[in-house]
């Protein structure tokens, strides 16, 4: 009888799909006033300055929204017309630093048409004295203005010091990128042979091939874009590093350590296509996605997190009008698929989504948007975590006082060098907070977390204790 | 019981861990990835013989040179989705004038009747990781000196001046090898029958087998007959 306990118990082990079985836990509820509406991509930033986070929504013929957390609930509070925007039809959304005043400003790529010259431009807002402008409606700002179709969006520092620029992912005209030169934004991608024109779907940006802000554009209609910066410049080297994937359609993106060996591999969707787990050997991706997670599917946004605080990533997918998936991520790679009961959302118009620690208990929430061709309303879930589980999150300052969006956090423990981007833009239309979030594993110690800056250089720092959110400054 | 239970469990417990194992080889999924390397230049018009050479320059067995073999159309180019059904029909041995039957994968109907039309096949012996291995594969003649060579085709990649270019495609006794006719063997009358009376390879290519070339629209075959013929 011994025997076939110890059998039952292997088995069980065997198939963890079964006790995972209810992953999410969804907390909808916490959303004040949730109208069904067309949402796109989703942005987490600290919009008001007043050191919290925010989910910024963007909205398709609605207004852009910043929920707040206050009081157990995420409360919009963007009112200023400037930012709410009905008229413009904003898709895309990232924040960064442009003008290196320690705070982000937000850029909302809109979209009017699907592909080629559009009607509105899209918006940079700041915020002065509590009042929202688009720096773009500055006249010394009109000159460049992008009047071309687009998609995503992400923040670039491509010569690590800390001035970030915007790469805009366009669809049927040039890509642009904007930079503030001389006081005025300009759009820099022609000078940079970034002025590719294509069907621009997803973008991300951090330590992929240097160490420097490298750029990875995931297109749709043509190959994708794999950009090594040569201190400053960039020169696409996809087709050499097997990642151009011509014939797919590219979607949601994302940067992850696939393999917990300290580096930034690629996590790229494409619509109706093979997902791609692409991890880099010697001078060449491998795409190590197994059939489970490579199967087909209409991939929106993909976002790579511990939601668990187990130690290892989960792989979100957010699928269009079809069920959502979850993967965890084991060693070697073994993508292992979490059956969802919550969060599965058939009958979902999944376009955007986002995680942040928005009610700072240490466990990530996910903020999915919803929309294209039906009105939805958001919806918010949280992981059932274990309560022993414990973690660690790490919230990279760059020299101006601004997160620092493109750098990587290694944790480096007796188990694991795992590496996590800040993220600069990633998903699909979407950027996540700029925090680095570790759940702890079992048995693990020994903690020490290196910041590798976007300039290249790095700073170690030793852990004494966790689930707390520590903050390192760039010297 | 318990033995039983025993065993149950033992065999179960084999079973799903040679599941999570033994996942079985994506050929789809590789000739995707692998697509800008066949065709540098994005043109696979009536390239069907450059995924001929491509796949049978992998180091592969014999089983994995007929399922990469049923995932491009021999007549256009295109690749063909996996789980595709091949229509049966049947060419003329090049060395016999004899009819030879077996599957053909195709992108779209009209290519059944220009490869039935328009080419020949061959037999060809090929050593594999699992061994030397006899099949049938489809062939057309050098086009390389033809003066109406089609526009729309990269010539370098099967032509090297008035040679056939075999760094790009194989060539089989001085013509070029387009694909892989699946099960080949000697038709038997009443197959010959089924495929006179299939509605495709029957009726409608001998409609379109009749049709003027400048009234050809459908599918890649017009660009392929001119290769071809």
């Amino acid at each position: 009888m011994k025997f076939i306990n110890k059998i039952i118990i292997l088995t069980i082990l065997t198939i963890p799909s079964i006790v995972n079985a209810s992953f999410f836990e969804d907390i909808t509820f916490k959303i004040v006033d949730n109208p069904k509406r067309l949402s796109y991509g989703v942005s987490v930033t600290d919009m008001d300055k007043n050191g919290k986070y925010e989910f910024i929504v963007t909205g398709f013929g609605y207004p852009n929204l910043a929920l707040s957390y206050d009081n157990g609930k995420l409360i919009n509070i963007a009112n200023q017309k400037v930012f709410t925007d009905n008229l413009r039809k904003t898709i895309g959304v990232a924040a960064c630093d442009v003008d290196k005043d320690g705070y982000e400003e937000i850029y909302f790529l809109n979209t009017d048409t699907y592909s080629g010259k559009k009607k509105y431009s899209d918006r940079l807002i700041d915020l002065e004295e509590n009042k929202f402008l688009d720096l773009f409606e500055i006249e010394k700002n009109n000159k460049d203005l992008n009047l071309t179709a687009g998609r995503s969006v992400v923040c670039v520092d491509r010569k690590g010091n800390g001035e970030y620029g915007l790469y805009v992912s366009n669809y049927g005209g040039p890509t642009r990128f904007y930079e503030i030169e001389d006081g005025k934004i300009r759009d820099k991608a022609s000078n940079l042979s970034l002025d590719n024109v294509t069907g621009g779907r997803a973008v991300v940006s951090g330590h992929i091939l240097t160490d420097r802000s490298d750029i990875f554009a995931a297109n749709e209609r043509g190959a994708n874009y794999l950009f090594k910066n040569n201190d400053g410049t960039f020169e696409d080297l996809a087709f050499d590093y097997r990642v151009d994937d011509v014939i797919q359609n590219g979607r949601g993106t994302a940067l992850s350590d696939i393999l917990y060996r300290g580096r930034l591999d690629i996590i790229s969707g494409n619509w109706q296509g093979y997902h791609r787990a692409y991890v880099l050997e010697e001078n060449t991706f491998k795409d190590i996605g197994n059939r489970k997670f490579d199967k087909p599917s209409r991939i929106r946004t993909i976002i790579s997190a511990d939601f668990d605080n187990d130690g290892y990533d989960e792989v979100f997918m957010n699928n269009l009008a079809e069920p959502n998936k979850l993967f965890r991520i084991k060693e070697n790679g073994n993508f292992e698929e979490i059956i969802l009961e919550e969060g599965l959302e058939h009958d979902g118009y999944g376009t955007g989504a986002a995680v942040a620690d928005i009610d700072d208990d240490g466990i990530l929430e996910l903020l999915v948007s919803r929309g294209e061709s039906k009105e939805q309303t958001l919806t918010l879930y949280k992981a059932k975590v274990d309560k022993q589980s414990e973690y660690l999150r790490i919230k990279p300052i760059n020299k101006f006082g601004a997160p620092a969006r493109g750098a990587t956090v290694t944790l480096l423990t007796n188990q694991r060098m795992h590496s996590k981007t800040i993220d600069a833009g990633s998903g699909y239309l979407c950027q996540m907070e700029p925090v680095a979030h570790f759940g702890i594993r079992k048995n693990e110690k020994n903690f020490k977390v290196e910041v590798k800056w976007t300039n290249s250089t790095t700073k170690l720092i030793e852990i004494k204790s966790l689930n707390q959110t520590v903050t390192v400054k760039q010297e | 019981m318990k033995k039983k239970l025993r065993k149950f469990f033992l065999i179960f417990f084999i079973f799903i861990q040679f599941e999570s194992i033994a996942e079985e080889k994506n050929y789809h999924k590789e000739l995707i990835t692998d697509w800008s390397r066949i065709f540098p230049d994005q043109n696979r018009n009536a390239a069907g013989p450059k995924f001929f050479k491509y796949i049978i320059d992998k180091k592969i067995t014999y089983k994995d040179f007929i399922e990469f073999n049923k995932l491009y159309c021999a007549v256009s180019g295109s690749l063909i989705d996996p789980n595709s059904e091949p229509d049966f029909l049947y060419a003329y041995e090049i060395k016999t004038n004899e009819k030879i039957c077996g599957d053909y994968y195709k992108c779209c109907i009209p290519c059944s009747c220009d490869i039935m039309k328009y080419s020949e096949v061959e037999k060809m012996k090929y050593e594999f990781l699992d061994g030397l291995k006899e099949f049938y594969v489809f062939t057309i003649k050098n086009p390389c000196n033809k003066e109406d060579f089609p526009d729309r085709v990269n010539k370098s990649y099967f032509c090297d001046g008035e040679r056939i270019n075999i760094d790009q495609v194989y060539s089989l006794n001085g013509r070029i090898v387009i694909g892989l006719l699946h099960k080949g063997r000697s038709c038997k009358k009443e197959e010959i029958d089924f495929v006179k009376s299939h509605r495709v390879t029957g009726r409608f290519c001998e409609l379109r087998n009749n049709t003027p070339l400048e009234n050809l629209e459908k599918g890649m075959g017009d660009i392929f007959i001119k290769l071809a013929r």
